[in-house]
């Protein structure tokens, strides 16, 4: 078996939802042992679905598999004193702790970074929350959505006459988790040249807010306040949008080199060319409805991945438009091996998401999420040697 | 102080956002960033966001979107595309051998015809770490195709379950797989650099800024794989919870999200709202029959939050038990006391000698050091006699040589005329406010937000 880039790195996790599980699993992805410690009830996301025919199953949740691979499970409530003395002890042999509960909790169970530095020097102790732990909101109830309101990634997205719209999928979930990540290995680096650990605070809101491509700037360099307006960028571009087809959806870019010969080309009207809406970008920003005219009916008698290969051909940037089942089923995706097949016990065969990148000398691994529990022998044994 | 990439050099040739993003967060920790543009291939982004709109003199040196992604970097120009007759390559691959980290972003087989893929770099830095971020990764049957940011967040899978009920699928309005597969970069580089500590060995890694956001795709993918089906846009209603929503307050364009994820937060709700009996109400009891009455439900709520100022609602809903989030505009994020509070908005000062408020590009504090954010971006070309004469101890002859032949400079040679070019960089932003594109345009901006101009700048010094 191939070396792991964290081979040798010990997680003890006490987070729950999406940002911080995924934060370890990408952690476990590397190599590190990840021993996720569970409420009796189990991490949330094991309520929240989806589940086989339906039928709710701690042992069978949809998102808590595809968040928690390569982890092994064990469940203490540390409401207890016994509890939170067994968690003390594991986070005692863990070189990264992980936890998010709101601010002020963990201090409330004296397991707060101030309550273990003395102790654990070596230890780097991620808290990964909506708003982090400090400021006026470090309290305040966050979701992703919230996160979208708050960084106005929200205002900017949606169409002008509609309300503003959240990503799906809980975005700011996802970048909370992968700064966390990145946090984490930025202070396990600094604990290799230093000997060190710290404590590391993690907000999703700024996790999200620093994907602000230029929204904020435009006011503070221009004065000028973005409105969401369909898929649309300001950065000179248009179209760049998401239009329908006649068997789903196809993104049109006209990229660098696209107008006006290739799209004329690529809509087999070669007199386009001549069209001032073609020739002219600011004219075609402006009396966009007037260019969408030409194109709308268009594409609405072609395939998307007619679209796509003619477009690919011309060098023009059109992308798919892909949903879970093309997701799954892409070609591209297949051939490059994104997708991991994992053996989920009680469940069977799952695509596992996967090799989000490749490294050649030390690949990620790929195996099932623990059942719930499933590792209280094995650590309760360990803690006994 | 000291951070956590002091001392790793990292060799840049990556443009636009997803790269840069990854080598601005591996500088904000500490690295030594050396980005190299042509003069000819000038990083694209030069031209975005120009201060006060304004693109006379070097603008290329003064854009806001260039700034929050190249901070704290040096800036190379280098021609070393095939045409300049190999000078250029050979300086590269002298970098090289002094660079722990190579980050390049062009589409899958130019840097093999360079010479100086990871292969070829091996050979001259046995222990480097490479990473490549490209559109749809370096093999498989998409591999060669043309790829913008915009397009890869629908390619992604993330369009299908964003959008009004009933609608299209819509992007989020950022090219949002750029900083997303930015970040993922940052941490391969890392995990990367973890590994090489331990054994002495570098490392290829090769990112697909497709692939790298699927994951957010992950419940409504398990759901395909278990249950074959397809989610439905659900505008910004919730799988699991109800009354979830976006509501219109008081006031042009202002917005207030709220969710409720329990009984207990129901209750909390109608109380703040002045109808403890909804609480009771058996149309409202459950999470299930709050489904099965959620355009109800949002009536009633929209009833109460049309007359409310939607920041200071979510203050009220919060200070209640309740989950709600004011809906802000890029100017209310930049006054937001919260993130005022925790330090997120540098002020820098620019190339202008002016000020101005940058997202932090890493939402962590770390107790032990602090990033090295708030740094301006490098003029073009501001480092070549540092870089060339320094770590490669070229002769002022030889560097003048390269500056004649135009191999190395400080203005970019543009395909288009520069008069052109100035007026593509400057925004029409009064047709975009008469579009609806814009909700406003300012120009009190600076006393709004308390940043200086030069003036009160050379001012202050005065005295």
């Amino acid at each position: 078996m191939p070396e792991l880039a964290l081979d040798g790195i010990r997680v003890v996790d006490l987070s729950q939802g999406i940002a911080g599980p995924y934060a370890t699993k990408l952690l476990a992805d590397l190599g590190a042992e990840v021993i996720k410690v569970e409420p009796p009830t189990g991490d949330y996301t094991r309520r929240l679905g989806p589940f086989p025919g339906d039928v709710p199953d701690p042992n069978k949740s949809g998102l808590f598999i595809h968040l928690n691979g390569n982890k092994k499970s064990v469940t203490l409530d540390i409401k207890s004193d016994e509890g939170r003395s067994a968690l003390a002890k594991l986070i005692g042999t863990a070189d990264v702790f992980v936890e998010s509960e709101t601010p002020g909790r963990m201090a409330d169970l004296d397991l707060h970074y101030n309550d273990l530095k003395d102790a654990y020097p070596n230890l780097v102790y991620a808290s990964v929350t909506p708003f982090g732990q400090t400021g006026p909101y470090a309290n305040y109830k966050g979701n992703s959505l919230a996160a979208m309101a708050l960084s106005g990634l929200m205002y900017i997205t949606g169409d002008p006459d509609k309300a503003p719209l959240v990503t799906g999928g809980e975005p700011a979930e996802y970048f909370g988790a992968l700064h966390a990540w990145v946090a984490i290995l930025a202070a396990l680096e600094y604990r290799g040249q230093h000997g060190r650990g710290q404590h590391v605070d993690v907000s999703w809101l700024e996790a999200l807010g620093s994907a602000d491509e230029y929204n904020t700037p435009m006011y503070s360099y221009l004065g000028a306040i973005r409105r969401r307006f369909y898929s649309r960028h300001h950065i000179p571009t248009f179209p760049s949008e998401i239009y329908p087809c006649r068997d789903g959806h196809i993104v049109v870019i006209g990229g660098a080199s696209g107008f006006p010969l290739m799209m004329a080309i690529l809509l087999e009207q070669p007199e386009l060319e001549s069209n001032p809406l073609f020739q002219n970008l600011w004219l075609r920003t402006m009396q966009w409805k007037e260019f969408e005219e030409i194109l709308r009916p268009y594409l609405m008698q072609h395939d998307w991945r007619d679209l796509l290969e003619r477009a690919q051909e011309l060098r023009v940037p059109f992308a798919a438009v892909l949903d879970p089942q093309t997701l799954l089923e892409n070609e591209h995706i297949l051939e490059r091996g994104y997708f991991a097949e994992i053996e989920q016990p009680g469940v069977g065969k799952l695509p596992m998401s996967g090799n989000l990148f490749r490294m050649s000398e030390t690949p990620l691994r790929h195996s099932p999420a623990p059942l719930l529990g499933e590792h209280n022998a094995d650590v309760v044994q360990e803690a006994a040697r | 102080m000291t951070l956590p990439l002091d001392g790793v050099r990292v060799l840049d040739l990556a443009q636009v956002y997803a790269g840069p993003t990854a080598t601005r967060l591996l500088a904000d920790l500490g690295a030594d960033i050396i980005k190299i543009e042509g003069l000819k291939r000038m990083d694209i982004t030069r031209n975005f966001v120009m201060p006060e709109n304004d693109s006379s003199g070097d603008y290329w040196n003064k854009s806001g979107y260039f700034l929050m992604r190249n901070g704290g970097k040096k800036s190379l120009t280098l021609d070393f595309s095939e045409e300049s007759g190999g000078v250029g390559i050979e300086i590269v691959k002298k970098l090289a051998t002094h660079c722990d980290i190579v980050v390049e972003s062009f589409t899958p087989h130019v840097m093999k015809k360079l010479g100086i893929d990871y292969e070829s770099l091996k050979l001259i830095r046995p222990d480097v770490i490479m990473i490549s971020l490209s559109g749809y990764g370096q093999n498989g049957p998409w591999r060669d195709y043309s790829a913008y940011g915009m397009g890869l967040e629908p390619a992604s899978g993330i369009s299908s379950i964003t959008g009004y009920e009933g609608g299209d699928p819509l992007r989020t309005g950022i090219s949002f797989t750029d900083p997303y597969s930015g970040i993922v970069g940052a941490g391969a580089v890392l995990a990367a650099l973890v590994y090489r500590r331990r054994t002495g060995k570098g490392q290829y890694i090769d990112l697909s800024e497709q692939e790298a956001a699927i994951p957010v795709t992950g419940y409504a993918t398990m759901d395909y794989a278990m249950n074959r089906r397809l989610p439905k846009r659900m505008g910004n209603r919730s799988l699991w919870h109800a009354p979830q929503g976006v509501y219109r307050c008081s006031g042009e364009d202002n917005w207030l999200a709220i969710t409720v994820r329990d009984d207990g937060e129901w209750a909390a709700l109608a109380k703040a709202l002045g109808h403890a009996e909804w609480t009771d109400d058996p149309r409202f009891v459950d999470v299930a029959s709050r489904f099965a009455h959620h355009d109800e439900i949002d009536s009633l709520i929209e009833g109460w939050t049309a007359g409310e100022d939607h920041i200071e609602a979510m203050h009220k809903l919060q200070a209640a038990g309740v989950l709600a989030a004011a809906v802000l505009n890029p100017k209310q994020v930049l006054l937001d006391p919260h993130l005022k509070a925790r330090g997120f908005f540098d002020r820098v000062e620019t190339v202008q000698k002016d000020e101005r408020l940058i997202p932090h590009q890493i939402g962590a504090r770390f107790s032990d050091f602090e990033p090295n954010t708030a740094r301006r971006a490098p003029k073009l070309g501001e480092h070549n006699r540092e870089i060339l004469g320094g770590l490669l101890a070229m002769t002022e002859d030889e560097i003048a040589k390269l500056e004649e032949n135009k191999v190395i400079g400080d203005e970019p040679i543009s395909a288009v005329p520069l008069p052109v070019m100035r007026m593509f960089v400057q925004w029409p932003l009064a047709s975009y406010q008469n579009m609806g594109a814009l909700g406003g345009i300012e120009t009190d901006y600076r006393e709004q937000l308390g940043i200086a101009s030069e003036k009160s700048e050379t001012e202050g010094e005065a005295k």
